[in-house]
């Protein structure tokens, strides 16, 4: 079963295409990367799907339901929710009211505070974070605030989950534990869009990966032959090597 | 112990106010009283709008003036004066969708100008509305004789129900809500917030609020005009309290509307345009040392009632 189709969704901001006639689906229940080179279109894409910017063009359907265009809010209740690449926590809330606030008008719809506290802690420890739960969102490092944003998203109860390069900033180690709390999200029920520059990372843990070049889809398929396609490595892997050379 | 304080407190304050009147206090105590609890009631409805969601309004005078008016209107028209405050709050409710409906879906600062254009319109034509009187003012006329206490229950009520509603919008989903949409609006409706709504909310329950105060106000006076009522100044005024006492609290709009109501009625009519010099002072103090007002001020000289901020940062340090 398909969550989510889309269909030749553009956006343009001022004269340039962020996006550009880009259509893929999602099934239920997968872990769905998307990568790029920098400016691809990949943020601009889920802020379309979230309903944060609206698209020039194209048509969004989740669970064969056309939502092209719905805001942000109507579209949490429906089960969508993100996270932010640049990390916009409440800071002059605590890390537990973040979380909180998400469990009160999510797909749950918590009402009582007593209980969305609850679901809200429950949240911060998938994370690892519930050691600083009463603590201002001010207060915590960048690493912590990347965890806040996946635990904020978690605590909305979504059915498709959409994540914006949420390791920037962690070790290793703690990259891996975050693949597996999206191994574990997905086993929950959970369908996964997912976009990371650490290829290491997202080829561990994608069922396919859809590739993204200039606001365009460039390639789509499984990890394997992703890392194949000689047009994915020019455009994609090719260019940081590149890169790397001109500045070293 | 000092949480303990901090919920009976407040108890403890309405009862004083409530019996008062039993120890045969001079009017002169009873009336400054009466106005402080109506100003305060106006102070606590601005900061659910501008220190909760963040949303600054100069116009409120425009929610004042017409829950004078409405009291005043149908008070002539036999109704009681509890139903003329009720029919108060809710014509102010109404002109809130009104201002806000338009402007809260607009990105910018559309929407504190439109508060500031929609307090001269109004102004303007109760000036030239034949019904009200026009600009020489409306007169309420009560069979039963003159009640100092009545009028000072009414307002005592007026403001106990203000602080509840501030207490219950602070604790709930709905206040944590409003903390977010003022701080980021679009992550909180990445989060299923609906500032728009939510917006639109607390502005119609922040002008019920001042239009009750409103007619309380007029049915003491029993006669005022739109240059009063009405006045831009009435506005900027009830968006000073709060900011003084220190907004998005509960009490310090309360401690903001205590001083508005002081300086008012003992300073300004003894000593005229003092009370100009006074606010300005305040607002100084406030703009450089101290943005959480009077209380942030108070807090920090006696540590009696911990901020929420101090608490959460002395929990957050294990060590
Ligand atoms: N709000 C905006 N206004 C104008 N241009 C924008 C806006 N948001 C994105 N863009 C432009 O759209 C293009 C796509 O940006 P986007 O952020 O979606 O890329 P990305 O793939 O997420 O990149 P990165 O890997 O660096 O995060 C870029 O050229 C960017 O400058
Ligand atoms: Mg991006």
């Amino acid at each position: 079963m398909k969550i989510l189709e889309v269909q030749a969704l553009t956006k343009y901001f001022g004269g340039v295409a962020a996006l550009k006639d880009v259509s893929f689906d999602i099934p239920e229940k997968q872990i769905c990367g998307f990568i790029g080179p920098n400016g691809a279109g990949k943020t601009t894409l889920f802020s379309l799907i979230t309903g944060a910017v609206r698209p020039s063009g194209g048509q969004i359907h989740f669970h064969g339901k056309d939502v092209t265009g719905m805001n942000a809010a109507s579209l949490v209740k429906k089960g969508v929710a993100r996270t932010h690449q640049v990390v916009r926590p409440f800071k002059a809330m605590t890390v537990l009211e973040n979380v909180q606030l998400a469990v009160h008008y999510g797909r749950r719809a918590v009402t009582r505070t007593s209980i969305a506290r609850e679901h809200a802690m429950e949240a911060l420890k998938m994370v690892g974070l519930e050691h600083k739960a009463n603590v201002l969102a001010s207060a915590i490092s960048l690493g912590d605030q990347k965890r806040l944003e996946v635990a904020r998203a978690l605590a909305a109860n979504p059915e498709l989950l959409l994540l914006d390069e949420i390791c920037g900033g962690l070790t290793g180690a703690e990259t891996r534990a975050m693949m597996n709390l999206i191994q574990r999200v997905r086993e929950g029920g959970t369908t996964i869009m997912y976009v990371e520059h650490d290829m290491k990372a997202i080829m561990s843990v994608c069922d396919r990966i859809t590739v993204l070049n200039f606001g365009r889809k460039l390639a789509e398929g499984k990890p394997e032959d992703i890392q194949n396609d000689p047009s994915v490595i020019e455009a994609y892997l090719g260019k940081t090597t590149f890169g790397d050379d001109k500045r070293g | 112990m000092v949480g303990w304080l901090k919920t009976i407190l407040p108890w403890l304050l309405l009862a004083v106010l409530l019996l008062l009147p039993k120890t045969n206090p001079s009017d002169n105590l009873i009336r400054l009283l009466f106005i402080t609890a109506v100003w305060t009631t106006t102070s606590l409805g601005w900061n659910l709008l501008g220190g909760m969601a963040g949303q600054v309004s100069f116009g409120f005078a425009v929610f004042f003036g017409l829950g004078a008016y409405t009291t005043a209107l149908l008070m002539h028209a036999g109704h009681s004066p509890y139903f003329g405050f009720i029919g108060g709050a809710a014509i102010a409710m109404l002109a809130s969708f009104l201002i806000g409906l338009p402007t809260f879906r607009l990105r910018g600062p559309y929407f504190v100008i439109a508060t500031i254009g929609v307090t001269e319109a109004v102004r303007v034509i109760m000036n030239n509305l034949d019904v009200t009187g026009g600009s020489s003012g409306y007169r309420i006329t009560e069979d039963q004789p003159f009640s100092q206490n009545e009028h000072y229950y009414s307002a005592i009520v007026a403001v106990a129900l203000a602080v509840l509603v501030s207490t219950v919008i602070a604790n709930s989903k709905f206040g944590l809500a409003l903390r977010a949409i003022k701080q980021d609006e679009d992550a909180a409706a990445d989060l299923g917030v609906n500032p728009y709504t939510s917006k639109l909310w607390v502005h119609a329950i922040a002008a019920g609020l001042t239009g009750i105060a409103g007619g309380i106000y007029a049915r003491r006076a029993a006669f005022f005009y739109p240059g009063d009522v009405f006045a831009f100044q009435t506005g900027i005024s009830i968006l000073l309290m709060p900011v003084i006492g220190g907004i998005g609290t509960v009490w310090g709009p309360v401690l903001g509307g205590v001083i508005y109501g002081m300086v008012e009625e003992e300073i300004s009519v003894k000593f005229p345009n003092l009370h100009l010099l006074i606010y300005g002072s305040l607002l100084i103090a406030i703009i450089l040392l101290e943005p959480d007002g009077l209380l942030g001020l108070l807090r920090r000289v006696f540590r009696l009632f911990p901020s929420q901020q101090a608490k959460t940062k002395l929990a957050g340090n294990p060590g």
